[in-house]
């Protein structure tokens, strides 16, 4: 177990910088993820902490070493990839054991980790298989044992399950968080998928364009996003964003007022979550059904609303809606956001 | 209906591949078993097997008697093993190199190391004859490995680049990860990772090397260097009387690459069509 | 304030590339490419008294103005452009129409079929110009023997000795050798064409013989580039070996198949009467140099920009 801090973190490659005076402290035990979307520099920064790409300035510390000048084979860091990254030439024993064999370790010792680690991922049966003659789901997971043989103070993950289909997915992210829980490592994932975030994260850092646009606990982000950016990346459906104006602390969409208590005047972008919409006769957004798609235990409804904007609510199984029906649509003001056009979240007074 | 055409169809498709097969073979058919036969057989029934009263190993006895072909066969043997090991080691070395790793004039190399798939080696013969007595290599095969290493090197860079870009370079940060040095990364991960396309590159490679004419000409022209192809060509060039020595010659000489072709032609065509030769 | 951060010291000692790179860049330079600018160098020079002398562009000049040399060049130009007709127009339509037709799913014996189609390929030239110098050989008498059998026995001909006939026949032979590599490439263009392209080309209504035409010629059309240079290439360069080893160095009869391999060679060594010239061989070669080039330009700048849209 180890803390990981980074001070002042850059990188650029030439005249374009990709990261820019990243700060951050992970605790012990901690598994903190990286998340955005493509080209946001996360997979960088992960790279830049294993040692595969050097920094352009700043420190990067393991339990208060310094060690962004070592070699990645010393920063005492496994890190398992999204394309496994097996050798295809060696068995699954072999690839568990290899990086302790090169560093010399015993043969005994090897043996016993290499055992440990199957025990843990469930291997013992394909020890003696090449990796093409494992599923993805098998391959995924000697790549993890090979991290876990490694016993490293801090473990990596790029991207790990973006090339497994949509059941085997959920299956290892709940395998790794059971792997988290049991190592209790300190772990950093980089994924670009909002939901494995979410699920996974101890503390969240969202990337957007090199930098870090927000840091916190799942709950912090989806409660409170700093931003549009945030906001409209953390949950699924995304929220809606609608025009609306603000006058003497009121925000209204045309003629109907929505919230109160808000510090602003003029323009504002009005967020609102899918899953917090319900039907209402007396609710305040009132349009008319373009899509109605039906999912079994819910349905989601895309509104055309009267001054033009659009909407999905996310409704439960129950509804039913016909293309052209007219919908009325309500929402608690306290779950309203409110974002200025610059795109910060305006607090509630 | 239409399976009487489809029928049709395909009895048409296999008359013609079938007529191509023929013309493909039969030359070769015909000269192995003419030279089996006397002489007198030969030039009367020249279609006909090698039976009986016919057959004859005496144009084999006259060649293995009094030539060198053992030797010039040794000679082929080690100039194309040679080169050819030189080629894959030296290929896999720069391709990887210019596609793994990011530094100052990468792009330059790399089009400048491939450039000789386009300009032939040939064309630089007069100042390679004075280079090669320069340096003192004439009639040695040290000459022809050396030429024919500086020949296929570009092709065999080309195909090992554009294979190696495709490769994942996950698995090279990996082996970086367990301590690896570079030069372990390169011949314990990355060389099995390109044997699939060694296959290729070893054929693209080793059938202009082992059939060429002009450098053994040229560069080694003597008694004691000759290649099979060009000893050969001077042995039909002196004996063209002899009908059945020249006929067992041409069988000697196209025999072991019939075999080799025959044992590993599955492989070396699934190679070439799955490979990385895209247009 | 952090300054920017020294490379760390496992990241700069980057010998390793250099040592990946040396042994091939070396060889390379050395023997292949070394020897190619030399010659062009030399090309410039001529033979005084032992001495070489720098004279410009003037064996350029004696090559296409003397008649002497310019005769031979363009004899030898001239049949190397018929050469190279002869395999574009009959080679690789041949290659092309046998690798459409193993490349048909259905066919039985594909493997069998595309096995013996190589195989000449991979035979030496020196064997399979002397195999059929035999076969047509009027002394053997199988050639005149078949031809009789079938009705046509007048029409025999010894075609290598004849002027008229003797390069046609060169060109076969090496175009009955050749066809393989075209057939390859063409039929691992074939091979590559997604399924689900030639399926939804049948839905549309598209019988065999017009998916071929319009789906599947224009999507292996880059292929069709790639052979017309190589073809190009190896007309210039490689015929040598075939005409060498059938006709010999004077390329007969009467130079009716001399090509730029041959004429550079005697060039270059002498013949006959006349002596070795390494000058004037340099300057052969360069020429030679200069039409691959024309070539190999024509290819990168128009045929395949041309083409790429067909790429994606």
């Amino acid at each position: 177990m180890a803390t990981l801090e980074l001070k002042s973190v850059k990188k650029a490659f030439g005249d374009t910088t990709v990261i820019q005076n990243m700060e951050l402290a992970v605790e012990h035990g901690e598994l903190v993820v990286f998340v955005g979307p493509s080209g946001c520099g996360k997979s960088t920064l992960l790279r830049m902490i294993a040692g595969l790409e050097t920094l352009t300035a700043g420190e990067i510390h393991i339990d208060g070493q310094r060690i962004d000048h070592q070699p990645p084979s010393n920063r005492g860091i496994a890190m398992v990839f999204q394309s496994y990254a097996l050798y295809p030439h060696k068995d699954v024993r072999g690839n568990l054991g290899f990086s302790l064999k090169h560093a010399k370790v015993d043969k005994s010792e090897i043996d016993k980790r290499v055992n440990i680690a199957a025990d843990i991922l469930g291997l013992q049966d394909l020890m003696g298989r090449k990796p093409r003659e494992l599923s993805g789901g098998q391959r995924q997971r000697v790549a993890i044992g090979r991290a876990i043989v490694r016993e490293p103070q801090v473990f990596l993950f790029d991207e790990p399950l973006s090339n497994l289909d949509a059941a085997l997915r959920v299956h290892m992210r709940v395998e790794i968080l059971k792997l988290h829980q049991r190592l209790k490592n300190t772990m950093v994932y980089v994924t670009h998928d909002q939901v494995e975030a979410m699920t996974l994260a101890d503390r969240i850092v969202v990337f957007r364009d090199g930098s870090v646009e927000q840091v916190g606990t799942p709950l912090e982000l989806y409660r409170e996003p700093a931003n549009r950016f945030v906001a409209g990346f953390i949950g699924s459906p995304a929220m809606n964003f609608l025009e609306a104006a603000c006058q003497s602390e009121q925000v209204s969409l045309g003629a109907t007022h929505l919230c109160k208590r808000v510090h602003a005047d003029g323009d504002v972008t009005l967020g609102i979550r899918p899953e917090h919409l319900r039907v209402d006769e007396r609710g305040q957004l009132r349009g008319e059904v373009q899509v109605f798609e039906h999912l079994g235990g819910e349905a989601f409804v895309h509104l055309l609303l009267e001054d033009g904007q659009q909407l999905v609510a996310r409704l439960d199984g129950e509804h039913h809606m016909r293309p052209g029906d007219r919908c009325v649509l309500g929402v608690d003001p306290q779950k309203c956001h409110v974002f200025d056009l610059a795109g910060l979240r305006i607090g509630n007074v | 209906m239409r399976r009487v055409q489809d029928h049709l169809s395909s009895t048409v498709i296999h008359a013609v591949l079938l007529a191509w097969t023929l013309l493909a073979v039969f030359p070769l058919v015909l000269i192995l078993i003419n030279s089996f036969k006397t002489r007198k057989a030969i030039f009367g029934d020249a279609l006909g097997l090698p039976i009986g009263k016919s057959l004859s190993l005496k144009g084999y006895e006259s060649v293995m008697a009094n030539s060198d072909f053992p030797m010039f066969f040794g000679n082929s043997l080690t100039v194309t093993c040679v080169s050819l090991f030189f080629i894959l080691l030296f290929g896999a070395m720069a391709a990887h190199a210019v596609s793994e790793y990011e530094f100052k004039g990468n792009t330059f190399i790399s089009l400048y190391l491939i450039v000789g798939i386009m300009v032939p080696i040939r064309l630089g013969t007069v100042a390679l004859l004075d280079l090669i007595v320069g340096l003192g290599l004439t009639n040695t095969l040290t000459a022809l490995i050396l030429v024919y290493t500086a020949q296929g090197l570009p092709i065999a860079i080309f195909i090992f680049t554009e294979f190696l870009r495709s490769v994942s370079r996950e698995i090279k940060d990996s082996a970086r990860i367990d301590g690896l040095s570079e030069y372990r990364i390169f011949f314990e991960v990355v060389l099995p990772l390109v044997r699939p396309v060694i296959a290729t590159v070893a054929v693209f490679s080793m059938i202009p090397i082992w059939n060429d004419l002009w450098f053994p000409l040229i560069l080694s022209p003597g008694e004691e260097t000759r290649t099979v192809t060009l000893g050969v060509q001077q042995f039909i060039g002196q004996y063209t009387v002899k009908w059945g020595s020249v006929l067992a010659a041409l069988s000697v000489a196209i025999m072991p690459v019939l075999v080799m072709y025959i044992i590993f032609s599955r492989q070396l065509i699934r190679g070439i069509t799955t490979g990385a030769v895209k247009g | 304030m952090h300054t920017d951060n020294p490379i760390p010291d496992y990241v700069k000692r980057r010998w390793y590339i250099l040592v990946f790179l040396a042994p091939a860049t070396l060889i390379y330079t050395v023997f292949a490419i070394y020897p190619i600018v030399e010659s062009l160098r030399l090309s410039l020079y001529v033979s005084d008294e032992g001495q070489s002398q720098f004279v410009g562009l003037a064996n350029y000049l004696r090559l296409l103005g003397e008649p002497y040399w310019a005769e031979q060049f363009w004899n030898a130009f001239k049949n190397n452009v018929v050469l190279f007709i002869m395999h574009m127009l009959i080679q690789n339509p041949i290659a092309l129409a046998l690798a459409a037709l193993l490349s048909i799913p259905t066919l039985k014996g594909a493997a069998i079929y595309r096995t013996v189609f190589f195989l000449p390929t991979l035979l030496s030239v020196v064997v399979i110009g002397f195999i059929w110098q035999l076969i047509l050989s009027p002394l053997w008498g199988v050639t005149p023997d078949a031809m009789e059998a079938i009705g046509l026995g007048l029409w025999f001909k010894p075609w290598l000795g004849l002027e008229s006939s003797a390069l046609v026949t060169v060109t076969l032979i090496s175009i009955w050798q050749y066809v393989g590599i075209p057939l390859i490439l063409f039929y691992a263009a074939l091979l590559n064409i997604p399924e689900e392209t030639i399926e939804a080309a049948r839905i549309d209504g598209l019988n065999g013989w017009w998916i071929f035409w319009k789906v599947k010629l224009p999507m292996i059309l880059p292929t069709l580039g790639l052979v017309s240079i190589l073809t190009y290439i190896g007309n210039f360069t490689a015929s040598f070996d075939l005409i060498y080893s059938i006709q010999g160095g004077l390329a007969g009869p009467n130079f009716s198949t001399d090509v730029m391999g041959t004429f550079l060679f005697r060039t270059f060594f002498g013949f006959q009467a006349q002596l070795g010239d390494q000058f004037m061989g340099a300057t052969v070669a360069s020429a030679l140099f200069f039409i691959i080039l024309v070539g190999v330009g024509c290819y990168l700048f128009g045929v395949q920009r041309k083409l790429q849209r067909y790429d994606s």
